[in-house]
């Protein structure tokens, strides 16, 4: 079972959420950033190549150009491969725990894994970030040592950051997984 | 903070409220507001103004009202927190320049402070303290973002040096097209008025309180061989340390009974140290230090007598919880002091040595004779005057006016900052007021209204813990009827 809808992220781009209903365990939320526009990539292009070619003009060294390629191709890659994230998703399994993965532009992947005795609970949080104010979904760490206090928050879903609608459809998934745990 | 949404019990507690809602009618007929309070002054800082704000806070929330604190950050203590009963406060991260004060630019903080303000859909922005320019920046915004604006006015000022002429030519600007202004005493009420030019009809005056419970007397902490002067403030100028530096050593050499007690910290302990250094006096005058607000009651039921030495203050706390814990007051007679306690509670003195010694005297005489007042008689009367329940109630009655007052448009605004403030400074705030304004057009359109998320109420009507306390009572009602 799967179902897609849109929504708005913090900053105003459209992302959508996939959840996929594996089993009554085990659900896997997948929110998905627009890919890299053409738009924006063609704009910063012309822009370091004009700021190069005024140089050139001005120096008369054309070591400038070669490097200003160089320098757009680099930093491409560098963006691809480091920055831009397309797809975040969260997978969490009633008996086991709960992985994220965040897949970048250029194939790069990297997954956590949290194991369930160590999840406290799920909860949204209120953060401070540049110059907003967001909700974001957290997974707060049980300490080994003391069984009530919280040793870490792992932020949930941080290069899309959508919003708080978006946020409290997954919360109350992962909360009804939580809550059989707790029964069961 | 977590949200926490109970789906199933959700439809119950809205049939809840609704009962419990239906039966007090005539509360819910009264406008609730959604007031957001701004100072640079806030706690883990301590001080009169952070335990107003405190305090008033949550009376306000008690009436039902929606509340927020706006303050910056204090050291690792970043972001958002929540206190007692779902007050919510904002600790943003700006940078901290003078004295706990954060700079001003007029534009820094319009970003996160618009963000704020739409979020929690605020509708009243109650700035404290004029020594703060956090709450300056802040009314400066909320008008360009024409929201209602309340000033509370927490100390007096002179008219003479130069740091006041700057201050005051400051609150002209701040204070010339806010809704409403309030002051903690009439003595405080005519500074601000002259000041800062002000209309003295949209200026109130509501007392400062203390929380009596807090501040109950205990005779069988003094030590009755010994009489024992108790003098709580912060060790600076402007309470009037040199004063009591002068005092000391002159009453101690009159009376070999006494002691004296004195708690706080500043930059005049040293002066303090020194009397005591060479006066040999160290068995007599005690300095302890910073004391927590739990335990300036403890300190102040060691004594019969206590001393303030203030050269200008605009109400003084101080001497309603001496007087609260039944301790005759010795006093100043400066500023708003004189309002605050009945005659026979207080000796008022002039701000010298030598009046504050026969002050002293006096009521060291009293004391042996035995004519003062009993320490529960004073806490009983006390206790009546100010009370923080009050001080909200009357907060409330301004934030009505201000409700149904409108706020200037943008061109009245100017015309007004103009021809109230000088032609200098009026021009030149017109102009700030001119850019913040098309700063906060260019702030809408980078980010529109409706990609801000609204906040989930923690106080007023619906809020989370509202609902919470609302639940509580039911469930005691449902086991009481059981």
């Amino acid at each position: 079972m799967a179902e897609e809808r849109g929504y708005l992220a913090v900053s105003g781009a459209r992302i959508t959420l996939q959840c996929l209903h594996h089993s009554a365990s085990c659900r896997e939320f997948q929110v998905r950033c627009p890919r890299l526009q053409l738009r924006s990539l063609s704009a910063v292009t012309c822009c370091v190549w004009l700021v190069a070619y005024g140089l050139f003009v001005v120096s008369q060294n054309s070591m400038v150009l070669s490097a200003s390629i160089f320098i757009t191709l680099i930093g491409l890659l560098a963006y691809l491969h480091f920055v831009k994230i397309d797809q975040e998703s969260l997978l969490i399994i009633d008996s086991l725990g709960i992985q994220m993965t965040s897949s970048y532009a250029s194939g790069k992947e990297n997954t956590t894994f949290i194991e369930m005795n160590q999840v406290k609970d799920v909860v949204i949080n209120e953060a401070i970030y540049m110059q907003k104010v967001i909700y974001y979904l957290c997974i707060l760490l049980r300490d080994p040592i003391e069984p009530h206090a919280i040793s870490e928050v792992v932020p949930l879903f941080q290069s899309s950051k959508p919003r708080l609608d978006c946020l409290v459809e997954v919360y109350k998934s992962c909360q009804e997984i939580l809550e059989q745990r707790k029964k069961s | 903070m977590a949200y926490r949404r109970e789906g199933n019990q959700e439809q119950l507690l809205s049939s809840i409220i609704s009962t419990v809602n239906s039966h007090k009618s005539p509360a819910c007929a009264r406008q609730a507001h959604r007031i957001c309070m701004v100072s640079d002054f806030f706690y883990p800082n301590m001080g009169g103004v952070e335990s107003h704000i405190y305090q008033l806070s949550q009376c306000l929330i008690e009436r039902g009202h929606k509340v927020i604190v706006v303050t910056h950050a204090y050291e690792d203590r970043k972001g958002i927190r929540y206190l007692t009963n779902g007050l919510k406060v904002y600790y943003l991260p700006l940078r901290v320049m003078y004295n706990q004060s954060t700079a001003t630019t007029l534009f820094h903080s319009l970003p996160l402070l618009r963000y704020i303000f739409i979020r929690e859909r605020i509708t009243i922005v109650h700035a404290h303290s004029s020594f703060s320019s956090m709450a300056h920046d802040a009314l400066f915004h909320a008008k360009t973002m024409q929201l209602r604006t309340v000033f509370t006015d927490h100390s007096l000022f002179g008219f003479a040096d130069v740091s006041s002429v700057l201050t005051n030519k400051l609150l002209t600007v701040t204070l010339c097209d806010t809704n409403h202004i309030i002051c903690v005493s009439y003595t405080s009420k005519e500074n601000t008025v002259l000041r800062a030019a002000l209309n003295p009809e949209i200026v109130s005056v509501i007392p400062n309180a203390v929380d009596p419970t807090d501040f109950t007397p205990d005779a069988s902490r003094r030590d009755n061989n010994t009489i024992t002067v108790v003098v709580v403030s912060r060790l600076v100028y402007r309470k009037g340390i040199d004063l009591l530096s002068g005092i000391i050593p002159e009453l101690c050499q009159k009376y070999p009974d006494l002691h004296f007690l004195v708690g706080g910290e500043g930059p005049k302990r040293i002066v303090l140290e020194e009397v005591r250094e060479r006066y040999q006096l160290h068995e007599r005058v005690r300095l302890l230090g910073a004391l927590e607000h739990q335990e300036v009651r403890n300190v102040l039921v060691q004594g019969h007598i206590f001393l303030n030495t203030s050269l200008t203050e605009a109400f003084c706390m101080a001497i309603v919880e001496a007087a609260s814990c039944g301790l005759q007051v010795v006093s100043t007679r400066v500023g708003g002091i004189p309002e605050v306690l009945p005659d026979d509670f207080i000796i008022l003195c002039e701000p010298s040595v030598k009046s504050l010694c026969s002050g002293l005297e006096k009521a060291i005489s009293q004391l042996k004779s035995g004519s003062l007042l009993s320490p529960e008689f004073m806490h009983d009367k006390v206790r009546t005057f100010y009370t923080w329940r009050n001080v909200a109630k009357r907060t409330e009655k301004v934030y009505n006016r201000v409700a149904s007052e409108t706020v200037l448009p943008m061109g009245k605004r100017l015309d007004r900052l103009i021809t109230h403030c000088g032609p200098v400074t009026g021009c030149i705030f017109a102009l700030l007021a001119m850019l913040s304004f098309l700063f906060l057009i260019f702030l809408k359109w980078l980010i529109p209204d409706d990609l801000i998320d609204t906040a989930i109420d923690a106080t007023g009507l619906n809020g989370a813990w509202t609902r919470k306390y609302l639940r509580n009572k039911k469930k005691k009602e449902n086991t009481t009827n059981c």
